[in-house]
């Protein structure tokens, strides 16, 4: 009997395309910071650095993991459209690879308003607000808006589905309803607030960095991570991801506070990247030996050496949103240098402890049968 | 041989007792997410829950149970039905049950 109607080959093709995503969107976030400036022509464009990495690979991977949780051939939709549009994007057809990311963000808002349709509980709901916010980016970017403008709904897509993810997992630690509901109000007010950036950027981001800070406040009081810090292996590993990112969210709330949110520049850079590889990517780590699984069907044995990358990861992005408040640019691109290095550590243990894992079975089969 | 006494679904339980649930590190049976063991005709019908509807871990889940199906002795033919009723809460859970427990494997 075979599990699962869709093939894992499937799921594993378009997560290839997510992982396409990823380092294409780091490789260009390279280009951007000054890598081969003096060299003609580039192949990817540097702006297509924010586009790649949050609908390329964020959007795939979350439209993925969704898709493989209904298992309805629909589902496939966003996560299909997604890495198109990267491929897409790729070649240089920049009109056509907008509409895609923004057909495979609607596709993404039906399955997960969907889901809020098949389960309507508040942590769906989250998701969901994610998913749209996504769409809103990405209409925005259709109609050439600024990416100051709209950077903030790409932002919220992986934020909100972290938030909703968390509040669904945090069921287990029974947390009181009152908890919930401020949790929910939090969220809600700070989408608020992103609306109102747009009408009024300073007064809106100093509203959305007092309520990230609650927000992320929350998640350190009743995330499960506290707890799981004292266990072993990835689920230490996850809890002290996860309780890291959380502390970067506090800091790009202070750092909001104290700094606004300006229109370009190294302020705007360091807020960016707080959120996204403080963040965002602290939660990549902390839910990878979840994904994966989740995905391929196989998990990823342990290792301590997955500290690195995230030691790595952290430090420095410390040096480059030093690099970016004191603007010392040479302190700037060795964090930005450092921080695409440690991904990419991260993302080849993975794949070499799954490689070895494939190799160990086969192996003890083949010794097995003689 | 067809499972047909209440000693072999005790001996089910215990073997779907070392699928755990990544995510939560608690095997599916103190979860709550093991909802019956149908017996029919010498077939075997397991119909189980997942926490939520856009879990991530379902087919992963799907995969062990049937792995740890086929290798279960006396087992022959078997089907695995994944249900939405009653909807799972935590309340399903086993009293005192110890999360994380079950760390993924270490190499």
């Amino acid at each position: 009997m075979n599990s699962g109607k869709t093939s894992t080959y499937i799921l594993v093709s378009l997560l290839f395309f997510a992982a396409i995503g990823l380092i294409t969107g780091l490789y260009s976030g390279l280009l951007r910071i000054g890598l081969l400036s003096d060299m003609a022509p580039r192949q990817i464009s540097p702006i297509a650095h924010g586009p790649l990495m949050i609908n390329g690979f964020l959007g795939t991977l979350i439209g993925l993991e969704r898709a493989a949780a209904l298992e309805k051939m629909w589902a496939y939709f966003a996560p299909v459209l997604m890495a198109a549009s990267t491929i897409i994007l790729l070649s240089g057809l920049q009109i056509l690879g907008q509409w895609l990311m923004l057909l495979g963000a609607l596709g993404l808002t039906y399955v997960m308003s969907y889901l809020y349709y098949l389960q309507p509980k508040i942590y769906h709901l989250i998701m969901a607000l994610g998913a749209a916010s996504l769409l809103a980016g990405n209409i925005l970017y259709v109609f050439h808006f600024p990416i100051f403008e709209l950077v903030t709904w790409w932002a919220a897509f992986p934020m909100l589905t972290i938030f909703g993810e968390r509040l669904e997992l945090n069921r287990i630690m029974r947390p009181p309803k009152q908890a919930q509901q401020l949790f929910t109000a939090l969220i809600l007010l700070w989408i608020g607030a992103l609306v109102v950036t747009h009408f009024n950027r300073s007064v809106g981001w100093i509203m959305a960095s007092l309520l990230l800070t609650g927000v992320a406040g929350w998640l350190i009081k009743y995330d499960v991570a506290r707890r799981t810090i004292k266990s072993i292996a990835w689920t230490r590993y996850s809890a002290i991801s996860l309780l890291t990112g959380y502390g970067w969210l506090i800091l790009t709330g202070l750092f909001g506070l104290w700094q606004g949110f300006p229109t370009a520049g190294p302020i705007y850079d360091g807020l960016l990247h707080m959120i996204f590889v403080g963040f965002v990517f602290s939660m990549i780590f902390a839910h990878a030996s979840v994904i994966i699984p989740s995905l391929s069907g196989k998990l990823v044995p342990y290792h301590k050496y997955f500290y690195l990358p995230l030691i790595l990861l952290h430090l420095f992005l410390l040096a480059r949103v030093v690099g970016d408040i004191a603007w010392w640019p040479v302190i700037r691109k060795i964090g930005s240098y450092g921080n695409v290095i440690a991904i990419l550590l991260f993302l080849g243990g993975i794949v070499f402890q799954l490689i070895r894992t494939g190799k160990i079975k086969k192996s003890e089969l083949t010794s097995t049968s003689n | 041989m067809t499972v047909d006494t209440p000693i072999d679904r005790r001996k089910i339980v215990r073997k779907l007792r070392d699928v755990i649930d990544p995510e939560l590190g608690v095997n599916i049976v103190d979860l709550g997410l093991v909802y019956n063991i149908l017996i029919d005709d010498g077939k075997m019908v397991l119909e189980y829950t997942v926490t939520t509807p856009g879990c991530p871990m379902r087919r992963y889940l799907q995969q062990q149970i049937e792995e740890t199906l086929a290798s279960t002795e006396g087992i022959e033919d078997y089907e695995t039905k994944l249900v939405w009723e009653p909807e799972w809460n935590v309340d399903m859970i086993k009293e005192d049950v110890e999360f994380f427990a079950h760390p993924p494997p270490m190499q």
